[in-house]
């Protein structure tokens, strides 16, 4: 559903001019179901070509190993996708939950991603999966997904241009920049003038939870809905675009040792940080400390 | 030998994964079973987790009504900590529900229940060619349109809550962020944009026009009076629809429910049905009487479901349960039966008009029973209902006495809480209890569990179980006959399968 808010191109543009013929998708195509069973198996005999498989959700693979949790027509989810990814040119994984697992990764629904078990490479596919085209599986991390890196991405295969992968097989010109990068709070972060409560103008990061300077994602620089972003509105990211998504602590408070935060920014040494934030801090113009400065 | 002979029917274009099994004689459905296919086991995530973590969890039960979740989880901590959100927040609360309602009707009927007249099953109609001018999917006028105004309605969720889907901006005491009056503004005129094309082109009139129809002789002159409304979507729903009979299929058990939604904030000028403090009020219609709302008359039933170690009949506040993984015997369905005073109940756009006293719907349901059609049309004109409040209450918030939109909760250590509201798809309930601040129990009744439930102990069939029987289906290959009427209660399988539950002991 995420799509649907794509723009330039939007849906209807990726669909009509960027050379996609959308073979079948879950909420959008209207096929008989006799007639989707034929394609599904012809595709899966590589009697038609399938260019580009993008796989939404996790897969399940309880109960006991089993898959039954998730069946479709009758089968395993998992296995019509191991079918299928064996014919694709590429295959992507829309969202967290297809990518690395997501939510209900502990038993019994054993929640896997398709190349990935959380931040473990392997997954239903392996590690050393490659498809057709000689790619490892394309993760657009994130829960949701920002909807204009999934169209950016179907776009870049499309048009044969390079997408380079990071460390967990993300595109990197979306997923090498922090959420922190463009946040409106962004004054406050840096003289660490903070918030405990929500409603206020502060900084999130300190105690409030916030992975902005954790993770890596699009967020605040490509906008949600051509608008906003979490953090722009004061609720603290998630971290949802990384592998360990969802974090077993608890979502609205930052970790931290005698009050510096157990995690910090990505890189950063915690003696260095010590200094920095400590002198950051005493240097706080009044503008912040007042929150006169609008976010 | 019996003529009986049973099909399989995997649905698409449902949010989620649902197959139905049909028992069908001589063309026409004798039984039905309706099957979620996934268990996701959503609230088993929430236990041992902080009270607040809620607010992150279950808006991702659902991509298409993530708020509504957000906002049942928000009211259920709103209630075990006692405190009273200002005014403003349940205005922002409200529009940003609404807003996403707005796209989910919109994206329902035109992406979803329309493209089936499109669809190959009616290649010899009359009106096929323009079905598929309209509806296509991906081609057609309509459809493409939708796709442009339902994501620049959802904007106004963005102004106000940061994203959408899946952002946690409802939090207990009110919201996180006080939009400034000039993105207020931009709002207004996000709606006003949208306005004007459902007007012109799904309605073929002005919104006042419309509330104007308040029975089935206005309606039938409605169609009459103007061409414009004959060429609407709606009136070419309504045409279509009649030929091909969708107002004689889909009735069901004439059980129908609310759980209340939208109260209005202290000092609007908008009002509610009747005295209502909602401006959709809660309660049960059986089909002649209208009765007043208590949840502690919900209950789950498990006879059929595959669920395990489980006394049926429970309410969600006691409700344990683990999912089936061996031997299923007859449990056909990882959605469990909710149940209303033990009678299974419908819910969603036409359940709440007719709970709320909606003249239209009334008369079309005391003529002809509720129908496929009956149930689309509530659901297509819904935001006839909608559009004025957002406008009112966003045009209220500047000029509101009281600018706060949070105060803080205090705290979240101990107690009980449940959040009753209706979402998109109809009664949505979220239930949970606090010990030493950490969940210890989390219940989800979804809309769609109540509209796809399995069969009760008693044998009773779940509302679209019930509204198949009856319904004549020319080619078992193609069931599009079965498609619309399960389609009208706007299924969400990727809601109803989760509703599982286990009570962890607090280790």
């Amino acid at each position: 559903m995420s799509l649907l808010s794509a723009e330039t191109p939007n849906l209807v543009q990726l669909l009509d001019s960027a050379g996609l013929e959308l073979l079948w998708h879950p909420s959008l195509s209207n096929l008989a179901p006799v007639h989707r069973l034929r394609l599904f198996e012809r595709l899966a005999a590589g009697e038609e070509p399938l260019d580009i498989l993008v796989i939404e959700g996790s897969i399940l693979h309880g109960a006991d190993d089993s898959g039954s949790f998730d069946a479709y027509m009758g089968r395993p989810k998992r296995d019509w996708v191991r079918e299928l990814a064996e014919r694709a040119g590429y295959v992507v994984a829309a969202g967290t939950c297809a990518a690395y697992g997501g939510f209900g990764h502990q038993a019994p629904t054993r929640a896997g991603g398709l190349q990935w078990d959380r931040t473990e490479p392997g997954g239903l596919l392996g590690a050393a999966f490659r498809s057709a085209a000689g790619l490892p599986v394309i993760n657009l991390a994130g829960c949701p997904c920002h909807h204009d890196v999934i169209t950016g991405t179907l776009l870049a295969l499309t048009s044969g241009l390079p997408l380079p992968l990071d460390e967990f097989n993300r595109p990197a010109h979306w997923y090498g920049v922090m959420v922190h990068q463009g946040c409106t709070r962004n004054e406050y972060h840096e003289y660490r003038v903070e918030e405990s409560d929500f409603g206020q103008k502060g900084c999130l990061f300190f105690h409030m939870g916030c992975h902005g300077p954790l993770v890596g994602g699009p967020c605040n620089k490509l906008l949600w809905n051509q608008r906003s972003s979490k953090t722009r509105v004061g609720v603290p990211c998630f971290g949802c675009t990384h592998p360990g998504f969802p974090a077993s602590h608890p979502f609205f408070a930052t970790r931290n040792i005698e009050g510096i935060p157990l995690e910090l920014p990505m890189g950063v040494d915690r003696a260095h940080y010590l200094a920095y934030k400590g002198m950051a801090a005493a240097a706080a113009p009044a503008r912040l400390k007042d929150r006169i400065t609008e976010i | 030998m019996s003529k009986t002979r049973r099909y399989e029917i995997p649905l698409n274009r449902v949010e989620g994964d649902l197959e139905v099994r049909v028992d069908v004689d001589e063309g026409v459905v004798t039984d039905a079973w309706s099957s979620g296919t996934m268990f996701r086991g959503f609230e088993n995530l929430l236990l041992g987790r902080q009270a607040l973590d809620s607010l992150v969890v279950t808006p991702r039960i659902c991509g298409v009504c993530s708020t509504t979740h957000l906002l049942a989880a928000a009211k259920a901590l709103d209630m075990v900590s006692g405190v009273q959100p200002p005014p403003n927040a349940v205005r922002l609360r409200n529009i940003a529900l609404m807003a996403e309602t707005l796209q989910s009707d919109l994206r329902h009927s035109v992406l979803f229940f329309l493209p089936d007249l499109a669809a190959s099953a009616y290649r010899r109609h009359p009106l096929f060619d323009e079905a598929v001018r309209r509806f296509e999917p991906a081609k057609g006028e309509t459809w493409v349109e939708a796709i442009i105004e339902t994501k620049k309605i959802l904007e106004i969720v963005a102004i106000i809550a940061g994203q959408w889907p899946h952002s946690s901006f409802i939090v207990p005491g009110g919201v996180a962020y006080s939009p400034h009056p000039t993105e207020l503004l931009q709002c207004r005129y996000i709606l006003r944009r949208v306005r004007e094309w459902y007007e012109k082109r799904i309605l073929g009139c002005s919104i006042d026009r419309w509330r104007e129809v308040r029975s089935a002789a206005h309606l039938d002159a409605w169609l009459e009076e103007r061409a414009d409304h004959r060429e609407s979507a709606l009136g070419f729903f309504l045409d279509f629809g009649r030929r091909i009979g969708l107002d004689e299929t889909g009735r069901g058990h004439d059980s129908f429910l609310s759980f209340g939604s939208l109260e209005l904030p202290e000092g609007t000028d908008v009002a509610g049905p009747g005295e209502s403090t909602r401006l959709i009020p809660a309660g049960y219609f059986d089909g002649a009487t209208t009765h007043a709302f208590d949840q502690s008359l919900i209950s789950e039933d498990v006879s059929f479901s595959l669920a395990a170690d489980y006394e049926t009949g429970l309410h969600p506040v006691e409700g344990v349960t683990a999912p089936v993984t061996g031997d299923s015997g007859t449990r056909y369905s990882w959605v469990k039966a909710p149940r209303y005073d033990g009678r299974p109940a419908e819910t969603g756009p036409l359940a709440e008009a007719l709970v709320g006293g909606d003249p239209l719907l009334r008369d079309l349901v005391a003529r002809n029973g509720a129908s496929t059609l009956v149930r689309q049309l509530a659901r297509l004109t819904r935001p006839a209902t909608m559009m004025p409040a957002i406008e009112a209450w966003i045009a209220e918030i500047p000029a509101s006495s009281n600018g706060d939109t949070y105060v803080p909760y205090g705290t979240l250590e101990e107690g009980s809480g449940h959040g009753v509201i209706q979402a998109a798809r109809g009664a949505l309930g979220h239930w949970v209890t606090v010990r030493d601040g950490v969940i210890t129990h989390y219940q989800v009744i979804t809309p769609s569990a109540w509209n796809g439930s399995p069969r009760d102990g008693a044998g009773v069939r779940g509302p679209w179980e019930e509204a198949l029987v009856g319904t004549v289906i020319a080619d078992p290959d193609d069931p599009v006959e079965a498609g619309h009427v399960i389609r009208s209660f706007d299924p969400c399988l990727v809601c109803a399968v989760h509703a599982i539950d286990r009570r962890r002991e607090n280790t």
